[in-house]
């Protein structure tokens, strides 16, 4: 049997002021606007298995239920496919508010466990980052050994295959003159650390750096 | 800068800043938190009251209240004010107001002079300091300008009783019936051949199901009947010159082919037509049906008079037919192939436009299938499929002939949405309910309404609502993302799938249906900014023309003598378009009754002794008010045709020409003050 849960949610259950921190990140500013009408649930070809739907995400969001917004599947699931976005008839820019909440979610680290989508986020960017480029079997390998490291049981057949017919290199890839990239990078994060010093936010980890970066 | 003394030939009395000393009543208003939350008004009228010729300042909660025009009344006479600043609101809204009260204080109206402090400073402003300074400047240019302000006589001149009405939809009708019917005369000008608008092509109306038809017909024959009403159709309005009381328009009618007193609409002509298969679409069914070239619109159009359309006759196009219709018509003598367009001038005092609306094309949202899958259809085609007198006769029947069973109705097409209209169209909800009744109650068809929200204010319509939803018919909150013809389960071969977010179930759905009917919305006419532009109006950006005031003048323009009705404003049902229509008669009337228009009295007058006679204004005043006195060699202005544009004013190369309310040493110290 199936246990009764309480559903109530009381105040205390909101996180004031999270529904405007979101709408306040660039693309997300139209949020206020949203008719509830659905649309972007019907034109998600994920929808179907979200916990939430993109629209009940948008309602979330607005009413500063920060918790059960940033635990749930959707903004993972989210393809990026821009469906939503092309649809809405207020214009809300859906996928770009999926951005921001899964942002918003590596940098707490509240992401759902065994969920391999912001593990692969982040070590993607690690990668760039210090690589100027990914090497996708390395990428995959780390995915695997930080999510879920007996899925590569289950798959070597498939990644022997790969290997075989050179779709999956071994060899690691890298930018010539990464020093350059470096300095590029260096300077872009002296600037986001001005940008975050003038708004008073002083105490950016460089965690968390990595985490806006994403993707 | 014009010599001081214009008394010749002007309605004005230009002695003001001569006799006496200059005594300035200064009143500043707060509208309650309007100006008052942003200005500080008593600081205003403190400043005021240090400048010179400023013998008594004051700031007021309400100016244009009575106690506020008493007040000024009693200052005049208590403080021998001989001049007066308002500095409110706009003088569009009270400047009447304002005058009148400086009149019944005992001084000449015009020695009164208007600031307006909210619509160009409050409301547009949320710094209280600067909002102050600028109040000041305004008020202190005004101060400046009043002293050299003159004693005018407004004048009056006779309107024209008759009225023309554009738009023969309901509210056309409406509006031309009311005032044919206070025995005014009324040109009715309607663009397509028979009048009756959107109207004439539904089958009942919301929320009393009454039969469309056997409401609008009668009201349509009274129009062809009045003997004040003259009807003409398949007409359009060309030009439109003159001011409130005195329009001159030209109308441009169109050739039917045939004689409208002659033809008897027998339809002998249409049946003898060479063409013997009608293959034409048909407007008035919105296309489900077929015409010839010959015909008439609709059964019960008016007038019942064929017309032939000369994009598809034979002899129109070729002048090689063997015209069996001519010989049909035998003695009566109605075709006439010769006829040419005809543009007719009348003279009318007042007009009504009511222009209506057009419907939102559903070929812009694509993935709903309009005109890729034949059983989606709009609304409009719904109304024509369930009529008696339809393509169908009344049948709702899929494009291959079968019965629907399953039936789904998209609310909100085109509109609630930024990338095509933002705006509500109000009738879609309850017209959509209207049609799902009838479908149910023609096919007993299992009906569901996908709606966002279902918006029934009106009278009677949350009780129809109500009904709707006894009568079984299915609700799904959600805007539907897309319609298909794929099958991904078995029962949704061979049917239109719906794929909708139940979003008060919570979850996507995918729907199976036979048929589907698009809410089309309501748009401004395609024509709105060229009607604009004829007829000198304002519209919204969107198209609709925009009112006077969109609550204390919901009928009248900008223009005055110029009154809207009906959809043309906005989109709205029936009762309001009636009701608009009542309204915009009503506004005819009360100019027409008066008799007479009061005119600003802002005419241009000559200064003779700076006139060096050289004629160059003469050709440039548009009003030909204008002429030359050979005896004295000077120009004179005939002060009854003089409209006040100023042309004359701004040409002359001696500075000879002034004008009533915009007189240099006005204006100049207006621009002084400002800048002081
Ligand atoms: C599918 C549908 C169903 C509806 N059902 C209902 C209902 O059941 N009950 C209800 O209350 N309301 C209903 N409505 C709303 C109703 O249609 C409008 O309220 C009504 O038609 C408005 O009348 P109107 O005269 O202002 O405009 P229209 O009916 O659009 O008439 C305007 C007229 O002006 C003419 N015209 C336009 N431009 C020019 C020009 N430049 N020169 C000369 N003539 C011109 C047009 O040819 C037309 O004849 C429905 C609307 C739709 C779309
Ligand atoms: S489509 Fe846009 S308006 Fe509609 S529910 Fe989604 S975000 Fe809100
Ligand atoms: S962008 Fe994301 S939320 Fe939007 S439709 Fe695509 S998968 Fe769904
Ligand atoms: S044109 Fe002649 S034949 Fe045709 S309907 Fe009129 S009267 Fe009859
Ligand atoms: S009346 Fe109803 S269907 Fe029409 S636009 Fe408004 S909400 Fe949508």
């Amino acid at each position: 049997m199936k246990s009764i849960k309480r559903t109530i949610k009381y105040d205390a259950d909101r996180v004031q002021g999270f529904g405007r921190e979101i709408m306040g990140v660039t693309g997300c500013e139209q949020l206020p606007s949203c008719i509830q009408c659905g649309t972007c649930s019907g034109a998600c070809p994920l929808s179907i298995y979200m916990d939430f739907s993109p629209r009940q995400v948008m309602a979330l969001v607005r009413a500063d239920f920060k918790r059960e917004v940033l635990s749930s599947n959707t903004i993972w699931l989210c393809a990026s496919c821009y469906g939503c976005t092309v649809e809405c008839p207020r214009q809300i820019r859906i996928t770009d508010i999926m951005y921001a909440l899964k942002q918003r979610a590596i940098r707490e680290g509240v992401y759902p466990k065994g969920m391999p989508i912001p593990v692969l986020a982040r070590e993607f960017t690690r990668m760039v980052l210090s690589k100027g480029r990914i090497t996708e079997t390395l990428l995959v390998m780390r995915l695997f050994l930080k999510a879920n490291w007996r899925a590569v049981l289950s798959s070597w057949r498939l990644g022997l295959g790969l290997i075989q017919t050179g779709r999956f290199v071994l060899k690691p890839e890298r930018i010539e003159r990464r020093e350059e990239l470096a300095a590029m990078l260096a300077t872009v994060s002296v600037t986001r650390h001005a940008a975050r010093a003038a708004k008073g936010r002083h105490h950016a980890t460089p965690e968390q750096l990595i985490a806006e970066e994403v993707p | 800068m014009s010599a001081s003394n214009g008394n010749g030939n002007g309605n004005g009395n230009r002695n003001g800043s001569q006799t006496g000393a200059i005594r300035i009543g200064f009143y500043v208003c707060h509208c309650g938190h309007n100006i008052g939350a942003v200005v500080d008004c008593a600081a205003v009228a403190h400043y005021v009251g240090t400048l010179p010729g400023v013998v008594l300042s004051r700031d007021y909660k309400y100016m244009c209240s009575d106690p506020g025009q008493e007040l000024i009344q009693s200052d005049i006479r208590e403080h021998r004010l001989n001049r007066v600043v308002v500095a409110s609101c706009s003088p569009l809204l009270h400047e009447h107001t304002f005058r009148t009260a400086v009149e019944r204080g005992g001084l000449n109206p015009f020695y009164f002079q208007m600031v307006n402090i909210r619509e160009h400073n409050s409301w547009v402003h949320n710094d209280r300091e600067l909002a102050t300074v600028k109040a000041k400047a305004q008020a202190r240019a005004a101060v400046e300008r009043v002293r050299y302000h003159d004693s005018l006589r407004t004048t009056r001149v006779p309107i024209q009783p008759d009225v023309l009405v554009v738009g023969g939809g309901i509210s056309g009708i409406h509006a031309a019936l009311t005032l044919g019917n206070a025995g005014k005369k009324v040109f009715l000008v309607e663009r397509e051949p028979s009048i009756g608008g959107h109207m004439a092509q539904f089958d009942k109306t919301f929320p009393t199901l009454d039969c469309a038809a056997c409401i609008l017909t009668p009201k349509m024959s009274a129009v062809r009947a009045h003997e004040n009403i003259t009807l003409w159709t398949y007409s359009e309005v060309a030009k439109v010159e003159g001011y409130v009381g005195n329009y001159t328009v030209t109308i441009r009618r169109r050739p039917r082919y045939v004689i409208e007193d002659l033809c008897v609409g027998c339809l002998e002509c249409v049946g003898k037509c060479i063409y013997k298969e009608a293959k034409f679409p048909d407007d008035f069914n919105v296309g489900l049906s077929r015409r010839k070239p010959i015909y008439i619109p609709f059964p019960q159009a008016v007038p019942q008079v064929v017309l032939i359309d000369p994009e598809r006759c034979l002899q129109v196009k070729t002048g090689k037919c063997k015209k069996t219709c001519l010989e049909a018509c035998a003695d009566r003598k109605a075709i006439d192939f010769s006829q040419q367009e005809e543009l007719v001038q009348i003279k009318v005092g007042t007009i009504i436009l009511a222009t209506g609306f057009k419907l939102f094309d559903a070929k812009r949202i694509p993935q709903y299938g309009y005109g890729l899958y034949p059983n989606v259809v709009t609304s409009l085609e719904l109304e024509r499929l369930v009529t008696s007198s339809g393509p169908t006769s009344g049948e709702i029947i899929l494009r291959d002939g079968s019965k629907p069973r399953t039936a789904g109705f998209i609310l909100c097409v085109g509109s609630r949405d930024t990338r095509t209209n933002r705006w509500c169209s109000r009738t879609c909800c309850m017209h959509s309910m209207k049609l799902a009744q009838l479908f149910k109650e023609h096919t007993q068809a299992d009906v569901t309404i996908f709606y966002m929200d279902i918006r029934a204010p009106g009278k009677g319509c949350e009780e129809f609502y109500d009904k709707s939803l006894r009568e079984g018919i299915r609700f799904v909150r959600g805007r539907v993302a897309e319609v298909t013809d794929w099958a991904l389960a078995p029962e949704e071969e061979g049917k239109l799938v719906i794929r909708v977010e139940d979003t008060l179930a919570g979850f996507v759905r995918r729907i199976p249906v036979d048929m589907i009917v698009l809410a089309v919305g309501m748009e401004p006419q395609a024509d709105s900014q060229a009607m604009r532009r004829l007829f000198n109006l304002s519209c919204s950006t969107e198209g609709w023309f925009l009112e006077k005031h969109p609550k204390l003048a919901p009928v009248s323009t900008f223009t005055d003598g110029i009154f809207i009705a009906g959809c043309c404003q906005g989109p709205k049902d029936i009762p309001d378009s009636i009701a608009q229509a009542g309204a915009a008669a009503a506004e005819c009337l009360a100019l027409i009754d008066r008799g007479y228009i009061e005119q600003e009295p802002n005419t241009a007058h000559i200064h003779e002794e700076n006139c060096s006679g050289c004629k160059s204004c003469l050709p440039l005043c548009p009003y030909t008010a204008i002429s030359f006195d050979e005896t004295v060699g000077r120009a004179r202005i005939n002060e009854a045709l003089c409209k006040g544009c100023g042309t004359c004013v701004a040409s002359c190369p001696s500075g000879a020409i002034g004008q009533h309310l915009f007189e240099d040493e006005q204006i100049f110290k207006e621009i002084e003050g400002i800048l002081a």
